[in-house]
């Protein structure tokens, strides 16, 4: 450090970390816009300067002058939900970002300070805890006190007849696995109906995302082993993610493990069921009558850009009434459900998500479709506690009723498990 | 008479600041919440970040809170210093004695809006742009946009007196604000405006203290709701972008077009050759244009489709009646509407060696007439030449020249030399040589007979020096009017020169 004053002798780790990020955080720093702020979900929430992609950049700088230490700065980087709206919009990016080849990395930030957290003993208690969970079960506990483990991950697909193995594997997240099955069942369903063959991996563990996103690295990349070796034991060659952080693992994260020899063809499962049906191979025959608006899920919108495919399969259900907001307008929407608030703010991700269901209110839709099993949890949630109660359903378990298919399993735990 | 006292929080007052706040989550004394409310944009000298820490930070919700906070202050003489978005392009909010910040951004709820008086009222903590996604459903707008649109909040806006890139069409802060409540310095909580009458646009009883109260800097008190016009939305906009050879071309066509006549002319601007070529480093929209363009001017108008469309011709005639060329649709419209994000990022910088290096914008400003842009532009772009080569950490990002007059575009001017800062590189002796370039910037727009600026506020080193002269004679009543309503100095002190209100009660 700047002074020398190091008492936990971790001193050369947070080194480590402000010269790795200097420049990132000077591009912010120097600039000084902050024409993030009011996008980010978090910061419309607290209105506090310290949660705010400018501040997760500066307190590098700060770190660098010796001014402040992990331990200060620490409360900081809970407040995000990595939903990479701030990315998207900073100026540096928008603009000579494409001269440059720059993008401004907020999103890794935060990961990287809070795994600088967990090295330096700043770890946050509740994330700790699901951590040490999430070692002892490799799956997440995503129904808190009730238990996850091996021998249920897979009861969602009961009397589905889906094998195991096969060159492409169906992964399929621990909050759908667990919670909201009616997604899972809704979208392996729906490749059933297309024809389209898959089975499921011998042991599946959690993909890591959500312990990396906390910044457990080590437990992150231990899960990811597991799974690519379970992945290469079967002889798969293409993995279908119909969970879009579960996608995010899969694109990012893993390659950023094992280099080249990453050679799987992950295939995202909105564009996948999209194509299916575009192909003709799910006939959407049923009209559903409803009035819906959609939710893009940040990490398919903002992190991925894809903001079509769910638009044109909602545009192909018939019946439907769809009140459309643009993509670009719900840069600043979010369910709060990502990047682990939930479980250390639970109070901000409550506000967020019921923000969000307002907003879908005034379009005076009777339903709020999103593409993601986490956002579904807030959501619905918000949904039912508004004072006019307002539907939250995925995408798959509307599209899957349009093809005329009994989906079964549950959309919503009682409220009492609902807190991991 | 206190003037220069350094703050004094201790726990004692960090207690009695929660006992009025009520929630310890919005009574902030720790280090991070002091280190991120220190800087704005504008450069910063970073070597010396925790000489402008605040010594806590507090998130009112109330105009009540608010006021308890500033009496407690006012009774221990604790600096107190606004800040709202902290988006401005000088210190307005930036801390420079301690004491207590009052960060107003959870202030951010609309109120009420009257859609019969056309008024919409709110708190100081909401954004424009935030505030005009919910008036789009009522078809109106609140047409305060500057570059900071996206992210500057009202109460920091009343606070500066901004300025409007539609300023021409709309007006700018202070003609769309109606009337505020202030918290004054000794922490009486008053409503102000143009007289009495929460939503009137014009009065003559006593005095306007409506303008007194916007452009103060923080310095008269803070903020804590506004009452601001109501616009119908806009049918059309229309931009366009003229290339020329010739800066002088550019500056006549400006004239031309500012004195037609045209009610719905929003803005003209005028950019430079140093701010085209700085565009052409790595701008795709400007690369492409041949080296022969030297200046280019943009015209924007809003307004109905029945005023907007036959004005338009009357802009494409007067546009090329001087050499210019029209630069397309493409990049008029693209161009224009990109004007919020596309000027100022830090990695436009160029070192001396003219390496790509991160760099800090700043822009100063100005208020000056049309008849002194030429000159002006030559002595400003030589100042920054020789500092540049001297310091090695500047870099002339060009100039701009924006209508300044409400509904009147023809006659002054705000204008803008944009100076790239490698903020990485500064140390005492830069710094200093940096002030020293503002001040002799500001110097030249003095001798011009121009105002220092437009609409950033006299609040940094290199300018605020200058505001006594530039004051004249008008200096003793504004001294007169910050000592009657700040007695003890501590409303943002050590802004503008405005510690000379006290030095002379001492003698």
């Amino acid at each position: 450090m700047a002074d020398g004053y190091d008492p936990n002798g971790d001193g050369h780790l947070t080194e480590a970390f402000v010269e790795q990020w200097h420049t990132n955080a000077f591009g912010c720093f120097s600039s000084g816009h902050k024409f993030c702020r009011e996008v980010c979900p978090v910061m419309q929430v607290t209105r506090n300067e310290n949660h705010t992609p400018t501040a997760f950049h500066a307190n590098i700088v700060a770190m660098e002058k010796g001014l402040v230490g992990v331990e200060d700065v620490a409360d900081d980087y809970v407040h995000c939900t990595q939903c990479g709206a701030c990315e998207l919009r900073c100026p540096n990016t928008l603009f000579v970002g494409d001269f440059y080849r720059h993008r401004t990395r907020t999103v890794d930030v935060v990961k990287a300070m809070r795994a600088l957290m967990v090295e330096t003993g700043n770890e946050r208690e509740g994330w700790k805890l699901w951590n040490e969970r999430l070692a002892e079960h490799h799956n997440e506990p995503v129904l808190g006190d009730v238990p996850v483990s091996q021998e249920h991950v897979a009861d969602w697909a009961e009397g589905l007849d889906i094998p195991v193995g096969g060159e492409t594997i169906l992964f399929v997240d621990c909050e759908a696995a667990f919670y909201r099955t009616s997604y899972t069942r809704a979208f392996a369903q729906l490749l059933q109906r297309a024809g389209v063959e898959f089975g499921l991996m011998r042991e599946q563990w959690c993909c890591g995302g959500p312990a990396a996103e906390m910044g457990y690295v080590e437990l992150a990349r231990k899960h990811a082993d597991h799974n690519v070796a379970d992945w290469r034991a079967v002889g798969a060659k293409r993995i279908i993610a119909p969970d879009p952080h579960d996608f995010i693992a899969f694109t990012e994260d893993y390659p950023s493990y094992y280099g080249e020899g990453y050679d799987f063809e992950i295939v995202l499962g909105v564009e996948l069921v999209n194509d299916l049906v575009k192909e003709g191979r799910i006939q959407l025959t049923r009209p559903v009558e409803r009035a819906v608006t959609y939710h893009d899920p940040c990490r398919l919108n903002k992190r991925k850009g894809v903001h079509e495919a769910p638009r044109e399969l909602l545009r192909a259900v018939p019946g439907i009434t769809f009140n459309d907001v643009d993509h670009v307008t719900q840069w600043s929407s979010c369910s709060g459900g990502g990047g682990g608030l939930p479980i250390e703010k639970p109070e901000i991700t409550d506000e967020i998500s019921r923000r969000r269901v307002a907003r879908a209110q005034e379009l005076e839709v009777d339903t709020l479709i999103s593409a993601c099993p986490w956002s579904e949890r807030p959501l619905s949630q918000a949904g039912a506690a508004a004072e006019q109660p307002l539907e939250v359903m995925d995408l798959f378990e509307l599209v899957a009723q349009s093809a005329g298919i009994e989906v079964g399993g549950q959309a919503q735990a009682p409220a009492a498990e609902v807190r991991p | 008479m206190s003037v220069a006292f350094k703050s004094a929080v201790d726990d004692s007052v960090v207690d009695e600041l929660r006992a009025i706040i009520g929630d310890d989550d919005r009574v902030l004394p720790n280090l991070s919440s002091r280190v991120n409310r220190t800087r704005v944009p504008a450069p910063f000298p970073v070597h010396r970040w925790a000489e402008f820490m605040p010594d806590v930070a507090v998130l009112p919700t109330t105009a009540q809170e608010v006021s308890e906070v500033v009496k407690l202050a006012n009774r221990l003489l604790i600096p107190v210093v606004p800040r709202a978005g902290g988006t401005g392009l000088s210190d307005g909010a930036v801390p420079v004695r301690g004491g207590i910040l009052v960060d107003v951004k959870l202030m951010n709820g609309i109120h009420e809006v009257d859609l019969v008086d056309r008024t919409v009222t709110v708190g100081p903590g909401i954004n424009m742009l935030k505030l005009n996604e919910e008036l789009k459903r009522h078809d109106v707008f609140y047409p305060d946009d500057p570059a900071s649109y996206p992210c500057s909040l009202v109460g920091g806006r009343i606070g500066t007196g901004g300025w409007s890139l539609l300023g021409a069409r709309f007006g700018h802060t202070r003609d769309n604000v109606i009337s505020m409540e202030i918290v004054l310095p000794t922490g009486d909580i008053v409503e102000i405006g143009e007289g009495g009458g929460r939503k009137l646009r014009k009065s003559s009883t006593a005095f306007n203290l409506k303008q007194l109260f916007t452009g103060h800097q923080g310095t008269l008190g803070i903020c804590t709701e506004a009452t601001l016009e109501l616009v119908p939305r806009p049918e059309v906009e229309f931009a366009a972008f003229f290339a020329f050879d010739d800066y002088m071309k550019a500056w006549e066509t400006v004239g031309v077009l500012t004195k037609a006549g045209l009610a719905t002319l929003a803005g003209v601007v005028l950019f430079d050759e140093w701010k085209i070529a700085y565009l052409r480093r790595d701008d795709e929209a400007y690369i492409t244009q041949p080296d022969s363009v030297r200046a280019v001017v943009a015209v924007a108008m809003y307004g109905t489709r029945a005023e907007v469309e036959p004005a338009s011709k009357v802009v494409m005639r007067l546009g090329r009646s001087r050499g210019g060329k029209y630069l397309g649709d493409e990049i008029s419209a693209g161009d224009w509407a990109s004007r919020h994000d596309r000027y100022a990022t830090p990695l436009h910088g160029r070192s001396k060696e003219g390496q790509a290096v991160l760099m800090s914008w700043h822009c100063e400003d100005a208020a000056l007439n049309y008849s002194v842009l030429p000159q002006v532009r030559e002595e400003w772009h030589a100042i920054v030449a020789r500092y540049a080569e001297r310091y090695g950490i500047l870099d002339d990002w060009g100039m701009f020249a924006y209508t300044n007059g409400a509904n009147k575009p023809w006659g002054d001017y705000l204008v803008e030399i944009d100076v790239g800062i490698w903020e990485e590189r500064l140390d005492d002796e830069n710094w200093a040589g940096w002030v020293n370039c503002k001040r002799e910037i500001s110097e030249v727009t003095l001798k011009h007979g121009g105002s220092i600026t437009a609409c950033h506020g006299a609040t940094r080193e290199g300018d605020a020096e200058l505001v006594p002269t530039e004051m004249g004679g008008a200096w003793e009543v504004v001294k007169a009017i910050k000592r009657t309503l700040d007695p003890n100095n501590i409303m943002n002190p050590g802004k503008q020169s405005l510690d000379e209100a006290y030095e002379e009660s001492l003698t």
